[in-house]
């Protein structure tokens, strides 16, 4: 329904709202900021570092600036995930505690510059590497700061690996200059299974595209095709016939995740929120496994795939 | 299965039985107790041969003893033996009297003539009419006959039915140019919207910005807010009873008009004169037809647009106490979007499709008997295709029905009507199919049946000269059906195998105390229940919006009405006045859970969460019937609440469309025959949102954080519309007239708020971002011109 509803919208909007848009500002909130948990732990291949950013929210204002960006960092917390056994206190690493060649490295994986970053990046991380990360087990994050305690679980599930990726001509008019990425995966019957993918091209930071999550909800057991998009194509700006498709000749590389059924409600919250404005639009809220605060705790298993686009 | 669910409902309950015992005593004496002598027939329209509802037929000596013709244009009065002068009148009709000796029972057909031009339909010849509003046990009723819709200023010059009925108090616009409503703080599902008896279930086009019924086709319409007789049931707030036109059984008679974005076109006239007629009725839009030129040499070639109403009805007079009528409504929008270049299509259709056969009987001149077969259907598909992928989504809601009811008029102190009512019904939700490839994919959603009963029996008892009741009571009883298998015990139902039962008994007591020939107090209390459900996660209603019948998991929608009023006619009843208070407690309300997301799920039922409300408000009304300037004035002062206890801990909120303050004023000024003016003049409390409070970033975008639901308002709304309406010189001795009609939408370029969005950009590299929340409006002032046109 998200699809027909948000086309309909656009065609109606385009039709009669010969609109006109007047600024506003929103109210002040009455209950001062909220903690904002963002972390992930990761299982599978390859699997990024578990780390956790604590951040608190912003009032609302026209313009943010990086004073204001980097004083949102909550310092000083104690944090800690637990595996059931082993309960690992994770340490705080701004960015400006790096060095240079560390910064830089660090930087790229987010797709920044690090000489010219205007933030200084702070994370809580388990700098030791004493927690490993295994499918089939719930992690639990406690997060202790200026009196305030914020819980969080979550559960890495099994993998669901990829069956194949391969590209192909786009449908429509003959070009062969873009191309579309189709994946195939054998989804596990009987158990609801959620994936999230993220892409990236030439070695760039990995991104996600308008719609990153999916559940098997109508392929349940089943051998399933399906487009995966390029997220560079569909930022904002780029040529609308060239939405999703990926650049023939690029390296492409697509991250392949399964998670819980509580991480997936957090990112298909947020995305059918950020895409559901207009006329008829009401709020979503999103839904978060974070307890005295919001964001997310989310585990992946994660596995990855790097292709040449060519077909 | 059906019958003994219904046997151990009368077992279980005294009530019902009473209720049922009415019905049967009150069937039985039909024949009986016949001592004064009846005068009864039709009333109609001299000119066309339609039926008036609604007319008055009351003693010239005394304007309280009287009654009024129902739905079908029949009356029936019964008076002591002796001579009496009738006057028999309507609302912009000339009155007719007639002195008849009843020594007998005496039929009586009155065609009445419409005392006015087509351009000055407003004016009344109201000064021997009876002020039914005043007289009558009825609250919260207001009769708009399609001609006084017809001059009023109108969105782009589309004559548009709910538009006009969100103009009286205790009515409210679902947003800017919408043609969706709420009556006194109900849900826009709890309005029962009936087209010739049938239940339409969306009742717009174009995402609700017009309504699917086509003026031209309509007879009359009836909106009852408060005081929903025992008749009618299955809607917690409101019923719009539409009639459409039987055709015109006289001669044959065209009639349509060219607007900026639809035509119309209208032909009726009859197959047996005076005995039978027809009527073919019309409207489309065109304007993606009129850009195809433009679009098909651009990558959209194919993209289209329009709606179309079709309304037909024949109806045939076996005898003078025969008569059926066929009509059926169908509606269409259709949505193309093509784009060639990535070989895309999307389409889009919707709309009703309503039929009703009726057959009238009068068993006698005091018992009028209909009974009426209802079939209609809502369907709602979305298609997508794209190269080897095919998505698809259907739901709607199918009834078939059976219907009928016995008007009895005993007396002049007694008016009774009885009947029943079963349907059944057959709601789609939203069933997902496709393919990807070689790989066909379908959702497990499946759709959902039941069966409907109703039984009533009401009195409209008039006590004596100062004191008259209406008793009604109707009983209810809801069936969910298999095939079904069942969430919470895995059971599998079979077809028609019973899953779930409800019913309900709805008392419904109006009291009119008379207080004088111009005044009275009225009060009124009505219990409703409601076993179809829409539930909306938009700030409207939308075509999309799913029907969900009440089953083991959702309940039914009950609600209670507590009501009184003062009512005053002024100046020989050309001006009426009235003040309505009322109180609604609402019970098993249900909405979405907060965060819903439209993806189509499994079972939209477990996406509800479940609660409670309640509305009361104060509501002013006055209105001038009489003279060259008529119109009315409306305010209502209201307070719309709803509490569930899994949306922010049961914090209690203000609905969506909850308006403190809500004015219209509408006028009409007849400057000279061929000259006529209209204004319309609307302020209302902004509507409700959910603001947005705080900002955070999650994966280097900013997020929402949002405030409590509907914790800040709008600006206020409001708008004025003008229309002039010119009928050409000397076209009126002709059989072929016309007039224009030029409407001026929003006069002073308002902008009003239609919806909020915020734009937000983010760097974080450089640390930066911009966050605009921004106010968008719609519907600046827009100018229309319209050519309409009557031939007869």
């Amino acid at each position: 329904m998200k699809i027909e509803f948000n086309i309909l919208s656009a065609f109606f909007a385009l039709v009669i709202f010969t609109s006109c848009e007047k600024e506003y500002t929103p109210a002040k909130p009455e209950g001062g900021p909220k903690y904002v948990v963002e972390g992930y732990i990761e299982a599978g291949d390859n699997p990024f570092p578990p780390y956790i950013i604590l951040t608190k929210t912003f009032d609302f204002y026209g313009t943010l600036n990086p004073d204001q960006f980097t004083g949102s960092f909550v310092h000083d917390a104690d944090v800690r995930v637990k595996d059931g056994n082993l309960e690992v206190v994770f340490q705080e690493i701004c960015f400006s505690d790096l060095t240079p060649e560390i910064r830089k490295e660090v930087a790229a994986q987010f797709g920044f510059d690090s000489d010219s970053l205007a933030i200084d990046y702070c994370v809580y991380l388990d700098v030791l590497g004493q927690l490993h990360p295994q499918q089939d087990k719930s992690y639990d994050l406690t997060i202790v700061t200026e009196g305030h305690t914020i819980t969080a679980t979550t559960y890495i599930p099994d993998q669901v690996p990829l069956d194949s990726l391969h590209f192909e001509a786009p449908p429509g008019k003959p070009n062969d200059t873009l191309a579309q990425l189709r994946c195939r995966i054998s989804d596990p019957a009987g158990v609801r299974n959620f994936y999230r993918y993220f892409g990236s091209t030439n070695g760039g930071p990995l991104k996600t595209a308008f719609s990153s999550v999916t559940e098997d909800l109508f392929f349940d057991g089943k051998s399933f095709e399906f487009q995966l998009f390029n997220p560079v194509t569909t930022d904002r700006g780029v040529e609308p016939n060239e939405f999703g498709l990926y650049i023939v000749g690029d390296t492409a590389t697509i991250k392949w995740c399964t998670m819980d059924e509580a991480h997936f409600d957090f990112w298909n919250t947020l995305e059918f929120s950020n895409s559901n404005q207009g006329p008829f639009s009401s709020y979503t809220r999103l839904q978060s496994n974070i307890h005295g605060g919001l964001g997310i705790w989310g585990g992946y298993n994660v596995s990855y795939y790097t292709r040449k686009v060519a077909y | 299965m059906t019958s003994k669910a219904f046997s151990n409902l009368l077992m279980r309950h005294t009530l019902l039985r009473y209720l049922l015992t009415c019905v049967c005593f009150s069937i039985i004496i039909l024949a009986h107790g016949q001592t004064n002598h009846t005068l009864s027939g039709y009333i109609k329209d001299k000119e066309s041969g339609e039926t008036l509802i609604g007319a008055n037929i009351h003693l010239e000596e005394d304007l309280a003893n009287g009654t009024v013709t129902n739905t079908y244009g029949f009356y029936s009065i019964t008076l002591p033996r002796g001579v009496h002068r009738f006057v028999f009148s309507y609302l912009g009709y000339q009155s007719f009297t007639k002195e008849i000796s009843l020594d007998t029972n005496t039929t009586l057909n009155v065609d009445l003539i419409s005392g006015i031009e087509m351009q000055e339909v407003v004016v009344s010849a109201k000064e021997n009419q009876q002020d039914e509003n005043v007289q009558s046990t009825s609250m919260g009723r207001v009769n708009l006959p399609t001609e006084q819709i017809k001059v009023l200023p109108a969105l782009l010059g589309e004559i548009d039915i709910l538009k006009t009925i969100q103009l009286l108090p205790g009515v409210s616009s679902a947003g800017e140019g919408s043609a969706g409503f709420y009556v006194r703080g109900g849900g826009a599902d709890q309005n029962l919207v009936l087209l010739d008896e049938a239940v339409v279930y969306n009742s717009g086009h174009f995402l609700g910005f017009f309504s699917v019924f086509n003026a031209d086709a309509i007879k009359n319409t009836t909106l009852i807010k408060g005081g929903i007789p025992a008749s009618y049931g299955g809607r917690l707030s409101s019923v719009l009873d539409i009639q459409m036109k039987e055709g015109n059984n006289q001669h044959f008679a065209a009639e349509g008009g060219i607007g900026l974005i639809s035509s119309r076109l209208t032909l009726e006239g009859p197959i047996i004169k005076e005995k039978a007629s027809f009527l073919v009725s019309a409207r489309r839009t065109y304007g993606f037809d009129l850009a195809q030129p433009l679009i098909s040499k651009t990558d959209f070639a194919g993209t289209n647009y329009f709606f179309y109403d079709l309304n037909t009805k024949i109806n045939y007079q076996f005898s003078q106490k025969d008569r059926i009528y066929l009509s059926g409504y169908f509606g269409r929008d259709v949505l193309t979007l093509a784009q060639r270049e990535r070989d895309l299509q999307f389409k889009l259709p919707y709309g009703n499709a309503t039929a009703t056969l009726r057959w009238n009987h009068l068993f006698n001149d005091k018992l009028f008997f209909n009974l009426a077969t209802i079939y209609n259907d809502y369907q709602f598909r979305a298609g997508f295709d794209q190269d080897e992928f095919h998505f698809d989504v259907f739901s709607g809601v199918r009834d078939i029905g059976v219907k009928f009811d016995f008007d009895y008029f005993p007396s002049t102190q007694h008016q009774i009507k009885t009947g029943f009512q079963g349907t059944y019904h057959r709601l789609t939700p939203n069933i997902v199919t496709g393919s990807a490839g070689e790989t066909d994919f379908v959702s497990s959603a499946k759709p959902k049946f039941g069966n409907e009963f109703a039984l009533y029996v009401q009195d409209d008892w008039k006590l004596n000269d100062w004191l008259r009741i209406n008793l009604g009571l109707r009983g209810t009883l809801f069936q969910q059906t298999g095939p079904y298998t069942s969430k919470i015990s895995g059971k599998v139902y079979s077809s028609g195998e019973v899953v779930k039962t409800y019913n309900s008994l709805e008392p419904r007591i109006f009291i009119n105390t008379t207080l004088g020939p111009n005044s009275s107090l009225k009060g009124g209390v009505t219990a409703t229940t409601q076993y179809l459900h829409l539930v909306s996660n938009s700030s409207s209603t939308l075509p999309a919006d799913v029907w969900v019948p009440s089953s083991e998991i959702v309940k039914p929608q009950r609600g209670w009405q507590y009501a009184a009023g003062y009512f005053q006619n002024f100046q020989n009843n050309g001006y009426e006045a009235s003040v309505e208070a009322y109180y609604k407690s609402l019970h098993d309300q249900i909405d979405y859970r907060e965060s819903f997301v439209d993806n189509s799920v499994d079972q939209v039922e477990d996406e509800f969460v479940f609660g409670k409300g309640k509305a009361y408000g104060l509501e002013f009304f006055v209105r001038k019937n009489k003279g060259d300037l008529n119109g009315w004035i409306g305010y209502t002062l209201s307070r719309t609440e709803r509490t569930f206890p899994d949306i922010e801990n049961g914090r209690v909120f203000p609905a969506t469309y909850d308006r403190t303050h809500d004015l219209t004023f509408v006028s009409n000024y007849n400057i000279n025959p061929r000259l006529t003016a209209g204004l319309v003049f609307i302020y209302a409390t902004g509507r409700t949102f959910t603001p947005l409070e705080r900002l955070y970033v999650i994966s280097g975008n900013l997020q929402t954080d949002y405030g409590p639901r509907n914790s800040q308002r709008l600006e206020p709304y409001h708008r004025m519309d003008i229309s002039l309406t010119w009928t050409p010189k000397g076209s009126a001795a002709k059989r072929f007239k016309s007039s224009w009609v030029f409407s001026v939408y929003n006069l002073y370029n308002r902008k009003n708020t239609f919806f909020t969005y915020t734009d937000y950009n983010t760097d974080l590299q450089m640390g930066e971002a911009t966050i605009k929340a921004y106010k968008v409006s719609i519907f600046p002032i827009l100018p229309s011109v319209t050519w309409n046109f009557k031939w007869q």
